[in-house]
């Protein structure tokens, strides 16, 4: 098997043997989930797709980075504290793929606890105004393609972050992203309005975009350095 | 009466300036592992400075130095976790730092074992094994837990294992792969005796099958009983460096205890062998004459003895231990004194250093 996927495989058997952390990523997922989909009804919308739409497409972003987030520490995070990212960086896989191997095994949790979060979201608002409401064509699109995309790219950032900082930087910066993405999750819905939609064309571009925000990401990787990490352990 | 030199043990580094020849040559590949005057700086501190030594292929090697002596940032830079500020340091020929297919021949044991406690002794031995494309993985680990005497433990959660549980099969997925080099860093701290002498047994086992084995450690009782060469490192340089055998011998020569047949002719035999060239300094106790050699042959001594007319009784080489090594080494680098952790353990008699 592929090193970086055994190092993904690795981490998803790893997140989902912690329960203590598998139960609040899922309560984190179903929470805003829940609560969402009541605040879809209250500030109104017409038509099946109009307002789920402007929900799904940045409820569904910053879900998944706040899952996201919580997983990377166990996978980024944990394993420096507990000294065994050294063995691992004296293995034979060079260190960008071992950071690839860990962003695929949050990614996967992520995404689809994201997506089950969202689905939980569009039910109870559809069954709060006695509908079935299904997304538009676009935003359905952005679920299956900027939304992984995306959540990757934060997970990317994230563990590249906590794996070349020290433990005190990481605290602090952990702060911030947390109090930031429930802000962002909070409001997402008025970010955009009630009223919005997105074009075929505007959901490719975001797609694009999301891409060279990927390509970015990946470049970022050259400044991985074994040293840092090494000497950035607790 | 000449009297021996409370600090009479020089700095020795024999094989030092082969190591320092190297620069000028190729690769050997006798050798496993050569460091090549080697620095590296921490924020102004100069932690290494200049070392050389190598190590040849299936030896065991033992890398010796209090804490802070620089040793894990040796062991770092040879698995290519720091990078050398100068000289280098190749490991089959090769910096490990940027041969990433090189380091699949090398195998590590950090204090910490390298494994997961959410994963059973299987499930971890498992993950290494695909990371290291090992062929047949279930036999493989089979083996491996039979060979550490874990295999009733293999569906039991790391998390449980004691201590003594871990290391061994932290050991076991250090050799999964059947590396050429193993590098083992403390391997038997915080084990109680038996595990002390299982982790032993099981590097005196793998040192049988030609594997090289750099051995970091602070337990000089540890690499006396499983190393045949070791180098001492202090303040960032190497202060010692040879086998054990020839350290042991001493660097001005041996020391041998005679017993005269008739002990009240002690005075005039140390009279006579004070006169010798050979003899550095005597001491007569307890009806025994302690004489320093300036070489390593004994037998003028004894010859002079005999020709004078003096029945020798029993004559003994004595060696030194690795710990009386150590400590004047150590000593001679200005440790003791300068160290209160070090004076601690040696008013303690400890061998742990």
């Amino acid at each position: 098997m592929n090193g970086i996927l055994v190092i993904a495989k690795k981490e998803i058997r790893q997140l989902t043997h912690n329960t203590q952390l598998m139960v609040s990523a899922l309560i984190m997922a179903f929470i805003f989930g829940a609560i969402s989909g009541p605040a879809l009804i209250a500030t109104g919308g017409t038509g099946a797709g109009v307002g789920i739409d402007s929900l799904v497409f940045t409820f569904a972003l910053m879900i998944g980075l706040l899952i996201g987030y919580i997983l990377s520490g166990q996978t980024f995070l944990r394993e420096k504290q507990e000294g065994t990212i050294e063995t691992l960086l004296a293995g034979p896989l060079p260190i960008k793929d071992i950071w690839l191997g860990k962003v695929i095994g949050v990614l996967i949790p992520a995404y689809i606890l994201t997506l089950a979060s969202t689905a939980l979201m569009i039910i109870i608002a559809g069954s709060l105004r006695g509908d079935i409401l299904i997304p538009s064509g676009p935003i359905i699109l952005h679920l299956v393609t900027v939304v992984p995309a995306f959540i990757a790219c934060g997970v990317g950032v994230l563990g590249f972050i906590q794996l070349l900082l020290g433990m005190r930087e990481n605290q602090i910066i952990n702060v911030g992203v947390i109090f930031g993405l429930i802000f962002l999750i909070s409001f997402s819905r008025e970010l955009l309005g009630p009223g919005f939609t997105i074009s075929w064309a505007g959901e490719g571009l975001i797609l694009v975009i999301t891409g060279g925000l990927l390509l970015a990401v990946n470049a970022m990787t050259r400044f991985l350095n074994k040293e840092r990490i090494v000497r950035s352990i607790p | 009466m000449k009297r021996r030199a409370l600090s009479h043990f020089p700095v020795r580094i024999t094989e030092n300036d082969q190591g320092s020849r190297c620069l000028m040559n190729e690769y050997n590949s006798n050798n496993s592992i050569e460091v090549r005057s080697v620095t590296k700086n921490f924020q102004g501190s100069q932690v290494l400075d200049g070392i050389s030594f190598s190590v040849g292929r299936g030896e065991v090697f033992g890398f010796l130095g209090p804490n802070g002596a620089g040793k894990t940032t040796t062991l770092r830079i040879l698995l290519g976790l720091l990078r050398p500020d100068s000289g280098e340091a190749l490991v089959l020929g090769k910096s490990l730092d940027t041969a990433d297919a090189q380091r699949k021949r090398v195998g590590v044991l950090f204090e910490n074992n390298g494994l997961i406690d959410r994963f059973t002794a299987r499930e971890n031995l498992r993950y290494y094994a695909e990371l290291y494309e090992v062929s047949d993985i279930e036999k493989r680990i089979s083996e491996l837990l039979e060979y550490v005497g874990l295999s009733d433990r293999g569906d039991d959660l790391v998390g449980i294992f004691s201590t003594g549980m871990k290391r061994k099969l932290g050991l076991a997925r250090a050799i999964l792969h059947k590396p050429d080099i193993l590098f083992l860093d403390e391997p038997s701290s915080g084990l109680d005796p038996e595990g002390q002498k299982m982790v032993h047994d099981l590097i005196v086992g793998l040192s049988g099958q030609s594997m090289t084995i750099f051995l970091n450690s602070h337990n000089l009782d540890e690499v006396s009983r499983v190393c045949s060469k070791v180098a001492i490192l202090h303040h960032g340089t190497i202060q010692a460096y040879d086998s054990i055998e020839r350290l042991r011998a001493g660097p001005s020569g041996s020391e041998i205890t005679i017993t005269l047949s008739d002990p009240a002719l002690g005075d005039r035999a140390v009279a006579m062998i004070n006169a010798l060239p050979c003899v550095t300094s005597t001491l007569q106790e307890h009806g025994h004459i302690k004489v320093t050699l300036s070489g390593q042959s004994g037998s003028a001594v004894l010859e002079a003895l005999i020709t004078g007319g003096f029945g020798v009784e029993e004559a003994v080489r004595q060696k030194r231990t690795l710990e009386e090594i150590y400590l004047d080494v150590v000593r001679e680098a200005g440790g003791i004194l300068g160290n209160p952790e070090s004076v601690a353990i040696q008013e303690k008699g400890s061998v742990k250093v």
